[in-house]
C-alpha cells in the first residue's frame, strides 16, 4: 500500500462518524420528504445543544480513562438552583435584579459553580481514595437526584426570567444563541484537548496512567480538574436546559446520561481511554439528534428513539473493533 | 573522586512483617556506571523506586549531591535531576513518538496567554536526538501502539540520553532489544557517563554489566552482598555473591 492511500485511509478512519453523519443526512434527505431543509438542519443543532455540552464533559472523563454518571443528576440540579431563583411561579422565588441582564451572570455563576462543586466532591473521592469512579459518580447519580427531589419537593418552578430566556430566543444566523454557546463550547475544548499540555496530559493519563505519573505529571491534580470540568459543563448544560423549558422539573433530564454515552461512543470515544476527539463526539451528537428529527418527520412513534439509539450504540462499538482491525493491518 | 553524587545509608523498605530491603548502604559517583546485580525477589526494583520516588523507604536516609534527599513522588525527583527508565516500559502508546518523548515537558508557547503545544519545535528536537543515537522510526507521528517493542524501547533510551540530569536509573533497559541494538544502548550509557552523569543499571545479563560498569554491586535477601569495582572481580566471583554461596572475597560490605 502506497503512503497516499493509506493516509486517505487513516483520514476516513478518524473521522468517520463525521462521513457516517453525511452520509445519514442525505439519505434522509433523499428519503424523507420535507427533510431537506435549513430549518430542519438549524433544528438538529439546536434540538442537540443540551446533549452536547453534557457529552463534553463526559467525553473529558472517559478520555482520561474514567467515568462520570453524575453528568445528568448535576445538570438538574443546576437547573433547578437557577429554576427556583430566578422562576416566578411554581416554587420559584422570583428573585429579581437589577439591572435586569446581570440575572444572566449571576445565574450562570450558580449553574456553574453547583456542578463545579459535585465535580470536586467526585475527584476528590475517586482520586483520593482510590476509589472506582463507577461507584462514585453511581452514587452521585443518584444522591444528586435525590437532592434534586428534595430541594423541588417534588414539584416545578415555571416561567424564567425573561432575561435569562432571552438566550433561548434570540437568533444568530438562524440559530438560537444556546445553540451558538454549544457550538462555542465544543470549539473552545476541542483545542484544549488537542493544543494544550493539559488536553495532552489527559489523553495521555487515559493511555498510560502508570507511566504518565513516571514522567512526572501531576495526575491527581489533572484527573481531578477533569472532573471537576465535567461538572462544570453539566452545570452549563442544566443552565440551558433550564433556558430550553423556561423552568425545571423534578424529573428534568432524566435520560441524558445514556444519549450522552451513546453519543461519546458513537463519536469514536473509547471507553477504555486515551481514544477520541471532541469533534468526532459533536458529529455522535450531530447525528443522534439527526435520527431523532427524521423519526419525528416520519411520524414514528417516540418510542422508537430508544431501540434506534440502542442498536446505534452496538453498530458503534462493532465499528471501533472493525476499525481496531483495519488499523492493525494497515501498521 | 570528591563527594559522591548519591549515597544510600540503611535504606530498608517493610511490606508489613515483610522486609523487602533489609538495609542499603552504597554510593554512586558522578560519571560513575553501577551495575545493580541479584536474583529475582532480591529487592533490586524496589531500590530503584526509592530512588526514583516511586516508593519511599520504611527508613534509612539518603544524601543526594552531599545534601539529604528523599522524592515523594517522581516528578520530585525528576526536578532533582533524576532520570529513570523502567522494566515495564513507560509509554503511552495511544499518542505519537513525539508526545512520548516530552511526555511531561511538553514545549510551549503562548497563544493569547494560553501555553499551546508547539508541535513544529517538539519533532524537530525528537528527529535530531533519534537521528544522533541512529535510531530509525518511519514517521514520528505514528502512534506508540504501531511500533516495535524494539522500537518503543529505543525511544524510551533516547529520552533518558536526551534529558540526562545528574542520575539515571535503568531497570533492565534491554530486556525486548536486539543484539545491534543492546551493543548501541550499552554505548548510550557510556556517553552519557562521559557527561559527568551516574547510571545505575539493573540487569541479569552478566556480560552487560561487565561490558558496561565501572563498579558491581550485588543485593542478595535485601542486603549488599557485593561491592566491586569491575577490573578486580570476575562473572564467576560475582554469580556466587548473588547466589550466596560466598561472601568472602565479595569486597568491602561498605
Amino acid at each position: 500500500m502506497n503512503p497516499r492511500t493509506r493516509h486517505a485511509l487513516e483520514l476516513v478512519l478518524d473521522n468517520l462518524v463525521w462521513f457516517m453523519l453525511v452520509f445519514v443526512l442525505v439519505v434522509f434527505s433523499l428519503l424523507i420528504p420535507n427533510y431537506f431543509q435549513l430549518g430542519i438542519f438549524a433544528n438538529i443543532i439546536e434540538a442537540s445543544s443540551v446533549l452536547g455540552v453534557m457529552s463534553i464533559g463526559l467525553a473529558l472523563v472517559i478520555i482520561a480513562g474514567h467515568m462520570d454518571l453524575s453528568v445528568e443528576s448535576v445538570a438538574a440540579l443546576s437547573a433547578m438552583a437557577v429554576g427556583i431563583m430566578f422562576c416566578s411561579s411554581g416554587i420559584g422565588l422570583g428573585l429579581q435584579l437589577h439591572p435586569d441582564w446581570l440575572m444572566v451572570p449571576v445565574s450562570l455563576a450558580i449553574a456553574l459553580a453547583v456542578g463545579a462543586i459535585i465535580g470536586v466532591i467526585n475527584g476528590v473521592l475517586i482520586v483520593r481514595l482510590k476509589m472506582s469512579a463507577f461507584i462514585i459518580t453511581l452514587a452521585s447519580y443518584i444522591w444528586v437526584r435525590g437532592l434534586v427531589l428534595v430541594v423541588s419537593g417534588g414539584r416545578s418552578a415555571q416561567d424564567l426570567a425573561p432575561a435569562i430566556r432571552w438566550f433561548g430566543i434570540q437568533r444568530l444566523a438562524g440559530l438560537p444563541l444556546t445553540a451558538w454557546i454549544a457550538v462555542g463550547c465544543f470549539v473552545v475544548f476541542s483545542l484544549i484537548l488537542a493544543k494544550t499540555p493539559f488536553g495532552r496530559h489527559l489523553v495521555m493519563i487515559g493511555g498510560n496512567e502508570t507511566a504518565t505519573f513516571r514522567a512526572g505529571i501531576r495526575v491527581n491534580r489533572n484527573l481531578i480538574i477533569a472532573f471537576v470540568l465535567a461538572g462544570a459543563i453539566a452545570g452549563l448544560a442544566g443552565w440551558l436546559l433550564a433556558i430550553r423549558t423556561s423552568g425545571a422539573t423534578a424529573n428534568l433530564g432524566v435520560g441524558l446520561l445514556f444519549n450522552a454515552f451513546a453519543a461519546v461512543v458513537i463519536g469514536g470515544v473509547s471507553l477504555k481511554g486515551g481514544v477520541g476527539t471532541l469533534p468526532g463526539v459533536y458529529a455522535g451528537v450531530l447525528l443522534l439528534s439527526a435520527i431523532n428529527t427524521a423519526i419525528n418527520l416520519m411520524g414514528l412513534p417516540a418510542n422508537f428513539t430508544q431501540v434506534i439509539h440502542g442498536l446505534l450504540v452496538l453498530a458503534a462499538v462493532l465499528l471501533d473493533a472493525f476499525k481496531q482491525t483495519i488499523r492493525q493491518r494497515l501498521a | 573522586m570528591s563527594e559522591p553524587l548519591l549515597v544510600l545509608d540503611n535504606v530498608a523498605k517493610n511490606y508489613g512483617a515483610i522486609q523487602a530491603l533489609k538495609g542499603i548502604s552504597f554510593s554512586i559517583g558522578r560519571g560513575e556506571v553501577v551495575a545493580l546485580l541479584g536474583d529475582n525477589g532480591a529487592g533490586k526494583s524496589t531500590l530503584v523506586k526509592i530512588i526514583a520516588g516511586g516508593l519511599e523507604p520504611t527508613s534509612g536516609r539518603m544524601l543526594f549531591e552531599g545534601k539529604e534527599f528523599l522524592a515523594k513522588s517522581p516528578a520530585e525527583a525528576k526536578a532533582a535531576g533524576i532520570e529513570t527508565v523502567y522494566q515495564d516500559l513507560s509509554l503511552c502508546t495511544n499518542v505519537d513518538v513525539v508526545a512520548n518523548f516530552f511526555m511531561g515537558r511538553e514545549i510551549t508557547r503562548k497563544v493569547l496567554g494560553v501555553p499551546v503545544l508547539d508541535e513544529r519545535a517538539m519533532e524537530a528536537v525528537v528527529a535530531k536526538a533519534l537521528a544522533n543515537a541512529g535510531t530509525r522510526i518511519p514517521s514520528l507521528r505514528t502512534k506508540v501502539e504501531h511500533l516495535s517493542g524494539g522500537q518503543r524501547q529505543a525511544i524510551e533510551l533516547n529520552r533518558f540520553v536526551h534529558w540526562g540530569g545528574k542520575l539515571v536509573l535503568l531497570d533492565e533497559p534491554f530486556a525486548a532489544l536486539g543484539v545491534e541494538q543492546t551493543r548501541r544502548g550499552l554505548d548510550m550509557i557510556r556517553q552519557v557517563a562521559s557527561q559527568g552523569i551516574g547510571v545505575v543499571i539493573i540487569t541479569h545479563i552478566m556480560q552487560q554489566a561487565f561490558q558496561v560498569a565501572d563498579r558491581i554491586v550485588v543485593i542478595r535477601q535485601g542486603v549488599v552482598a557485593g561491592d566491586v569495582a569491575r577490573n578486580k572481580t570476575s562473572p564467576d566471583a560475582v554469580i556466587n555473591m548473588i547466589t550466596g554461596e560466598t561472601l568472602a572475597d565479595a569486597g568491602p560490605a561498605n
